[in-house]
């Protein structure tokens, strides 16, 4: 997609003063950071901190409650959007939500695929019926798809025949086909056995070197320094620390950032 | 609620029709018998109101009605329906007459216009062959009585001091008497005299007579303003001979010796006569029945189940509140109300367009816990997994929802339409020809329950057999994506 106010600098991904709660509970206070179109930012945090509910509220999957969210040429101003009774939007609303979360692809932490359908008609799933992309076009696209995610001769298998990392795999897939500017991944990795996490980091590295934007979650602080542009350290619902893999991993600043470092060295 | 309507629209040939216009309270003008006059009638009553072997109506009362209407220049055109619900079709405009044996009660003459008598009767005390102790009607005090209990001999019965056992026909009732389920039985002479030389029965005898001699008349709604006109017809066919000739048709020595002949067929011929018969009935009636209940019956529960699952309060209290009533109610109630009370309302619907509404509806209440519950059970990444690659509602119940639901809805449902295809042989009593019903109609004058009972249950068992294997099938589809 062409963006026609974005230049080479400015960020593919604004978010400002970000807030959310569930009933009494602040899980996101204000948050605000930027992403940069072709780059890689990692979000780490303690469990509870609110790293989930980000990642949903860039998707579009829970609304935010205020605060502002520009990715690519599509800027929603949340704290003007308001679900009415039963949790509907009204009709501008909600196609400016539905603009705002084809931005972006998501990848779940327990992968979610469509188990009734087939490896390759997850990935065709969004394009045929969604898009309305001639099915034949929609086949080819998924079958590159695969291939570069390494599953190639399991196109035609039902989820429960490949194992947990494969699935994870089409998810990725599954993300990618609708051509989002931006791939969310939610701990993409944590639900999976040790042996099968390298398949799928190496995919993620794959997608990175090519120059995708993406926002991770993620407890692996060796990937992260790998592929991370920019680091979040998230706790209680705020950005405690924002820099380089080199300034938030390495030398962090703040004593939350060293403690919680410190516990995922240790676990 | 927009289905509903849809249902209303759908259910029956005859569509929604305005119900008989509101009775005027003093005696109406003469008025024209109408052309086309619905005759309501039980059909199995042997003499009076029974099918021939060919499943046509016949009978002293339903001959005596068709000579009065080729009179009159009018079509006489039958309705079965059971004596218990007789007069409810009277009165909510689906049937013109009832000829039936109907005796002239004070509480009948108060509230429908009579004919004068076409035949007298008196009754008869029969009693198990074994016993000695009832010789009268004196004697019956305390006893069990095996009676209808809208027809007059449950009067007379109970006037005699007897506990009513209610039981619908007859000849019903003379079976329980043969196995002492009741010990007497009053009834019409006539009828139990056909019944003794049809069926041959010894283990059954008549003690006595009662001391009344009972008229049977043509009963039509209050304020109809034509029975001076059937009562000239009755006048006329006693003084041509006509009426004698009808009577000795039936009840002279000769009628007994054909029926005799007729009762002699073995209860293997009498079997095997039937089977196409209910075979037909069962393609014709009880199957599409089934078919179409269970369609609407789906589409109905879909919708209630989502709008259980709705966030407005209202629309979800309404579908539970649809949900409660439906499975705390008899169907055989939920038939009558549709049947015999929305005509009241003004909401008239043909025999098969009220089962079908009344069995959708059903099937819908049961349906809708079955389909919510399989909804709940997709588990919640399956609807966030849809809406992130921008699925709207409607087509992530369609393509991601639905068919998993369906994997755990299948075997539940399953059991639900086997439920229907049995509960069909309710709508009988509102009148729909269905399998039941022609089992009913074979059995009343050749009196051969067992096998045309057992017959029936077999076409069931058939339907249900052929149906569990078909489930069985789906269910093996559904599950192929599915760790086994
Ligand atoms: N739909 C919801 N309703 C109520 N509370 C919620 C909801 N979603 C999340 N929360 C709460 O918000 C807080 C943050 O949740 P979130 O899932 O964003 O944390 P996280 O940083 O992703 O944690 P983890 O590392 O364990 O995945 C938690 O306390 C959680 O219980
Ligand atoms: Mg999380």
């Amino acid at each position: 997609m062409t963006t026609p106010q974005s230049s080479p600098r400015t960020p593919l991904v604004e978010v400002t003063s970000m807030a959310k709660r569930f009933g009494d509970h602040e899980v996101i206070k204000d948050v605000s950071f930027e992403v940069g179109k072709g780059t890689v930012t990692v979000v780490i945090g303690p469990s509870g901190s609110g790293k989930t509910t980000l990642l949903r509220g860039l998707n579009a999957l829970e609304l935010p409650d205020s605060g502002a969210v520009r990715i690519g040429d599509v800027d929603v101003d949340f704290g003007q959007i308001h679900p009415g009774r039963g949790g509907r939007l009204a009709k501008p609303d909600r196609e400016l939500v539905r603009r705002y979360r084809a931005q972006s692809g998501m990848v779940f932490q327990s992968h979610n695929l469509f188990p009734h359908r087939t490896a390759l008609q997850n990935v065709t799933e969004g394009p045929i019926v969604v898009q309305h992309r001639p099915a034949a076009e929609a086949d080819d696209q998924a079958r590159k798809l695969l291939e570069k995610v390494g599953l190639t001769g399991h196109v035609d298998k039902y989820p429960y025949q490949l194992s947990g990392g494969q699935q994870q795999r089409v998810g990725i897939a599954r993300a990618l086909a609708l051509e989002p500017e931006l791939l969310l991944l939610d701990e993409p990795t944590s639900a999976l056995d040790p042996e099968l996490v390298g398949g799928v980091l190496a995919v993620i590295r794959a997608l990175a070197q090519e120059g995708r934007t993406m926002v991770i979650v993620t407890h692996e602080i060796r990937f992260a320094r790998q592929v991370a542009d920019q680091v979040l350290f998230i706790d209680e619902g705020l950005v405690v620390e924002r820099g380089t893999p080199e300034q938030v991993l390495e030398h962090p600043t703040k004593e939350r950032t060293r403690t919680f470092l410190q516990r995922l060295l240790e676990a | 609620m927009a289905v509903f309507a849809v249902l209303l629209a759908l259910a029956g040939p005859a569509g929604v029709a305005r119900a008989a216009a509101p009775q005027p309270a003093h005696p109406a003008p003469a008025a024209a018998v109408p052309k086309v006059l619905r005759v309501g009638t039980e059909g199995v009553y042997p003499p009076f109101s029974y099918h021939d072997g060919n499943g046509n109506f016949t009978g002293y009362d339903v001959e005596l009605i068709q000579q009065i209407g080729k009179r009159l220049g009018v079509q006489v055109q039958l309705v079965q329906t059971p004596f218990d619900s007789m007069f409810a079709a009277l009165e909510s405009g689906r049937i013109d007459l009832v000829a039936n044996e109907i005796s002239p009660t004070p509480e009948r003459k108060a509230k429908y216009d009579l004919s004068a008598p076409y035949i007298s009767t008196t009754g008869v005390v029969v009693v198990a062959s074994g016993n000695k102790d009832i010789t009268s009607l004196a004697d019956i005090k305390g006893k069990r009585a095996g009676q209808s209990l809208t027809s007059n001999w449950s009067q007379v019965a109970k006037k005699a001091g007897a506990t009513i056992v209610p039981i619908q026909d007859m000849d019903k009732a003379m079976t329980a008497l043969a196995q002492n389920r009741v010990q007497v039985v009053v009834n019409d002479e006539l009828a139990v005299r056909n019944y003794l030389n049809t069926t041959g029965n010894k283990q059954v005898k008549i003690v006595s007579t009662t001391s009344d001699k009972t008229d049977s008349v043509f009963a039509a709604r209050k304020g109809s303003g034509y029975m001076p006109q059937i009562n000239a017809q009755i006048a006329a066919m006693r003084s041509d001979g006509a009426l004698q000739q009808l009577y000795d048709k039936y009840f002279g020595t000769k009628a007994q010796q054909q029926e005799k002949q007729a009762g002699n067929r073995s209860s293997w011929q009498i079997v095997r006569d039937n089977l196409w018969p209910m075979l037909l009935a069962t393609l014709r009636t009880t199957i599409p029945l089934t078919a179409i209940s269970f369609v609407l019956g789906l589409a109905i529960a879909l919708l209630i189940a989502l709008m259980r699952r709705s966030t407005i309060a209202i629309v979800s209290w309404l579908a539970r509140a649809y949900i409660s009533i439906i499975r705390g109610t008899p169907l055989l109630v939920q038939l009558f109300i549709v049947f015999y009370g929305l005509p009241q309302l003004g909401l008239k619907f043909s025999p098969f367009g009220a089962a079908i509404l009344a069995l959708s509806l059903n099937v819908g209440g049961y349906a809708a816990e079955v389909i919510r519950s399989a909804i709940a059970a997709v588990p919640q990444g399956q609807w966030e997994a849809a809406e992130t690659i921008g699925m709207d509602y409607r087509t992530t119940l369609r393509r991601v929802v639905l068919p998993q639901a369906a994997r755990i809805a299948v075997p539940p449902l399953g059991n639900t339409l086997v439920s229907l295809v049995k509960d069909t042989s309710l709508t009988s009593v509102i009148l729909v020809a269905d399998l039941f019903q022609k089992a009913q109609n074979a059995a009343a004058p050749t009196f051969e329950y067992m096998g045309l009972y057992t017959a029936a249950a077999a076409y069931y068992w058939v339907i249900c057999f052929v149906l569990n294997a078909l489930q069985g099938r789906l269910e093996k589809r559904l599950n192929r994506y599915v760790v086994r």
